[in-house]
């Protein structure tokens, strides 16, 4: 579904990327996971257009979308979620919604986007704070918006940047349990995480980055095991 | 949004009204207020894509200078069309080079614009240069009351189209440019057409009202048209009034431009120093302006 | 050749003016990151400080310069105080719309009391000129860059030498969250601006000797400032003194190069602008 080769970012004297390649397959869900620095964000940037690469190549659905700006990645059904919720504070959780529903696919008219967005939000369970201006959500709410509103685009494929940090692990939970459902619906995720337990409750598969490269790929209890991945980890963080 | 009729609908039958000897004077004044508030309402709308724009009395001068010079070749109307849309061609070219650029760099390149059309002017000959060019009343004066009437459409427009655009799918990425740019184009806006766009239509509707002012003045010069004076008035009022609303500007343009006028007769010409003054307080004391004093009563219904 | 070396001079002397209001445009930016419209109307009130002092009581400009700094230090210091400080946490529109509110309503305050008249400092050393071979220029232009020179070496002297200048710059390049100001930082906010105003006075000094004194004289320096600040990069004092070199050579060249050029000067501060935004727009992905 998208396939990453040879991709590269540097931001002065520091590689954020290097070389990436990677791929995602139709239907899964696959983690990035690395330390503090390992370049996942600037990956996550460089995949939806706010970064342009250095050098390589990005392929999704077959087509070449290296150069693209982001509106066209969203338009061709690459959406994506941020780390640090940013919902537009002027506007009721709805209308942040409409934004998404009505420009993610050109041409789209009102009364489909409204439809759109009621599936959404019966899907991530907002109805209650449809009404509701975006500045007065507490913080699960506002992931929640962050997620709806990615979702309203009508993704096949959804980057989720760290969507559970800063949950309690419940929160954290019943998280998981909406993500697996996003996956049901027939969209393909991939997501960078830090909490461990939430990567091995939803990955299918782990691609692990660390100074901005690929160290190790695989399923969760392999790359675990992995000696490179265990120094990356213990290196720097403990 | 009553409000907003009941003001147009005034502004219809205002002349047949018996203001006695005062009603020359009272017709000018409308006539002048209705200008700058459409004027207004016009600059607000770029201003919902966040913008802040100090070219918006250049888009007016130069809807005045092309419609003055075109109207005796190609009469009134079609006239004043052409100066809205000299202003919107010479919006669409500063906006392809600087509406990627953002806060104050936006602020400070449309506001060099301004002085660079006046310059421009100042120096052309088919201008009239700094001696100025006398401009023919509204139909070749053969309705006394054509350029009142023009003035109540020019407002009468731009409150339509305003109020359209603020129920349209536009608002929406409107809205979003305003609030957070790299996540409105991740969801799928193109920021730079939306403000293209609306940085036309803002334009557009600027020298449509520069047009009939100069069909009203009789008379323009450079310093008076590009004057810093209508960049000033042009966003003082929708502040002042309340952002991102059509009533705002509306409401705002008659109490501002009312006091304008008065200041006008007291002490001539420093009158602007109460735009400067009001746009302070606004900013200190009433940041959403006057219709965050409605809105708090009625909750957050956009008008 | 000599018209060039003319040329070349009277550019680089216009430029001392030119470094001294962009630096001080720069410290309001890149220490209180206040962009600032009004700057030019401290200036404006620097050569009306002048212009009453010289014919209320015969002072001299030089003199002047002094008094014009204190007054203008003091005149920043109350605005920022006032109403800079109330909006440091709002949004940047605000912020702008502000100072542009206090520049309208100074322009026109003055436009009350003065009314729109330029008025002249005339000195006697005011027509006096300096002869070099067959190159000559003014006294006041010549005094004026030297004077400017002078205060610049002083302003990095301070920046970077002593102890406050050394604040100040770690203020700059630290900006905090809004709303969690100590009340240290405050203080040199406050430095920072004052400062910023009263060099913009004392170029107003000399503008009042040079130029004239008038509502609107400020404003064209507010502009040409912001281009100076925008080609140097912004809040990057270092790179102010180049950038005023370019700007005040362009002007000299379209004066004297090109036909009709005294009107066109005023244009080219534009078309600096429009490059080095453009520049800077496109670069940015």
């Amino acid at each position: 579904m998208l396939k990453v080769t040879g991709l590269t970012k540097r931001f002065g004297g520091v590689v954020a990327a290097s070389e990436v390649n990677l791929e995602v397959h139709g239907g899964e869900i696959l983690a990035v996971i690395g330390p503090n620095g390992a370049g996942k964000s600037t990956l996550l940037n460089l995949l939806s257009g706010l970064t342009r690469p250095d050098a390589g190549r990005i392929e999704f659905l077959g087509l070449e979308i290296t150069h693209s700006v982001p509106e066209v990645r969203t338009w061709k059904g690459l959406g994506r979620a941020f780390q640090i919720v940013q919902p537009f504070h002027e506007m009721t959780v709805q209308e942040n919604l409409m934004v998404g529903a009505l420009y993610g696919k050109p041409g789209t008219s009102m009364q489909t986007a409204q439809k759109v967005v009621r599936q959404v939000i019966g899907l991530t369970g907002l109805a209650a704070k449809a009404d509701t201006e975006a500045g007065e959500l507490t913080l699960l709410e506002d992931k929640r918006l962050e997620l709806a509103r990615a979702l309203c685009t009508q993704p096949k494929l959804l980057l989720l940047d760290e969507v559970m940090a800063g949950l309690r692990p419940a929160e954290a939970m019943e998280a998981v349990e909406l993500v697996k459902r996003i996956r049901a619906s027939g969209v393909t995720v991939l997501f960078i995480e830090h909490l461990m337990p939430v990567v091995r409750a939803l990955a299918d598969r782990v691609v692990v980055m660390d100074y901005g490269q690929v160290i190790a790929e695989g399923r969760y209890d392999e790359v675990a095991a992995n000696v490179r991945v265990r120094e990356a980890y213990l290196g720097r963080s403990a | 949004m009553i409000l907003a009729g009941v003001l147009l609908l005034l502004a219809l039958v205002l002349p047949g009204l018996p203001l006695g000897q005062w009603r020359a004077f009272l017709l000018d004044a409308a006539q002048f207020a209705f200008l700058i508030s459409g004027l207004a309402l016009a600059w607000d709308l770029l201003a919902r894509t966040g913008q802040l724009s100090l070219a918006h009395g250049a888009f007016f001068g130069l809807g005045a200078y092309a419609a003055a010079l075109s109207a005796p070749a190609l009469g009134t109307i079609p006239a004043l069309l052409v100066g809205g849309a000299i202003a919107a061609l010479s919006s669409l070219l500063l906006g392809l080079a600087t509406l990627r650029l953002q806060g104050m760099y936006f602020a400070i390149a449309t506001l060099a614009f301004s002085e660079v059309m006046r310059t421009l002017v100042l120096k052309s000959q088919f201008t009239g240069g700094s001696i100025g060019l006398p401009v023919q009343p509204a139909f070749a004066g053969a309705y006394p009351l054509g350029g009142y009437y023009l003035a109540v459409a020019v407002l009468i427009i731009c409150t339509v189209v305003s109020l359209l655009l603020s129920r349209s799918r536009l608002n929406y990425a409107m809205a979003a440019t305003r609030q957070g740019e790299a996540v409105a184009r991740v969801l799928g806006v193109s920021v730079v057409r939306v403000k293209l766009v609306t940085f036309m239509i803002s334009a557009f509707l600027a020298g449509l009202a520069g047009g009939v002012y100069a069909m009203k003045t009789l008379f323009l010069s450079p310093y008076d048209a590009f004057g810093l004076g209508r960049a000033v008035e042009a966003l003082v009022i929708p502040i002042f009034g309340g952002l991102y609303t059509t009533t705002g500007p509306l409401l705002g343009g008659l109490i501002i431009v009312s006091l304008e006028t008065w200041l006008r007769l007291r002490i001539g010409e420093g009158y602007l120093v109460v735009y400067g003054v009001i746009l302070v307080l606004t900013i200190l004391f009433l940041p959403k302006g006057l219709m965050s004093l409605f809105a708090r009563r009625k909750g957050a219904s956009h008008a | 050749m000599e018209l060039l070396l003319q040329t070349l001079i009277n550019g680089i002397l216009a430029a001392g003016i030119y470094a001294l209001v962009a630096s001080g445009l720069a410290l309001a930016v890149g220490v209180v990151g206040i962009v600032n419209f009004a700057h030019g109307e401290f200036s404006m009130i620097g050569a009306f400080v002048s212009y009453l002092l010289f014919v209320s009581a015969g002072i001299d400009p030089i003199i002047s310069l002094g008094l014009a700094a204190m007054v203008l230090f003091l005149v920043g210091a109350i605005t920022y105080y006032g109403l800079i400080r109330p909006v440091l946490a709002a949004p940047e529109l605000n912020q702008m719309l502000l100072t542009f509110g206090i520049s309208v309503a100074l322009q026109n305050i003055a436009l009350l009391v003065f009314g729109a008249d330029t008025r002249v400092v005339s000195t006697s050393y005011q027509g006096s000129t300096i002869a070099l071979g067959s190159i000559s220029f003014g006294v006041p232009p010549f005094a004026a860059f030297v004077l400017s020179v002078g205060l610049l070496g002083a302003l990095y002297w301070f920046l970077g030498r002593t102890r406050l200048g050394f604040a100040v710059r770690a203020v700059a390049q630290n900006r905090l969250a809004p709303g969690l100001l100590g009340i240290e930082t405050q203080q040199i906010y406050l430095l920072a601006f004052g400062l910023s105003a009263a060099l913009a006075g004392v170029a107003g000094v000399m503008l009042s000797v040079m130029l004239y004194a008038s509502p609107t004289v400020g404003f064209a320096y507010t502009l040409k400032a912001f281009a100076i600040i925008v080609m140097a990069g912004l809040g990057n004092l270092r790179g102010v003194v180049p950038a005023a070199i370019i700007l005040a050579l362009a002007e000299a060249f379209v004066s004297t190069y090109v036909p009709g050029g005294g009107g066109w000067v005023e244009a080219v501060f534009f078309l600096v602008i429009f490059i080095a935004l453009t520049w800077r727009s496109w670069r940015v992905p």
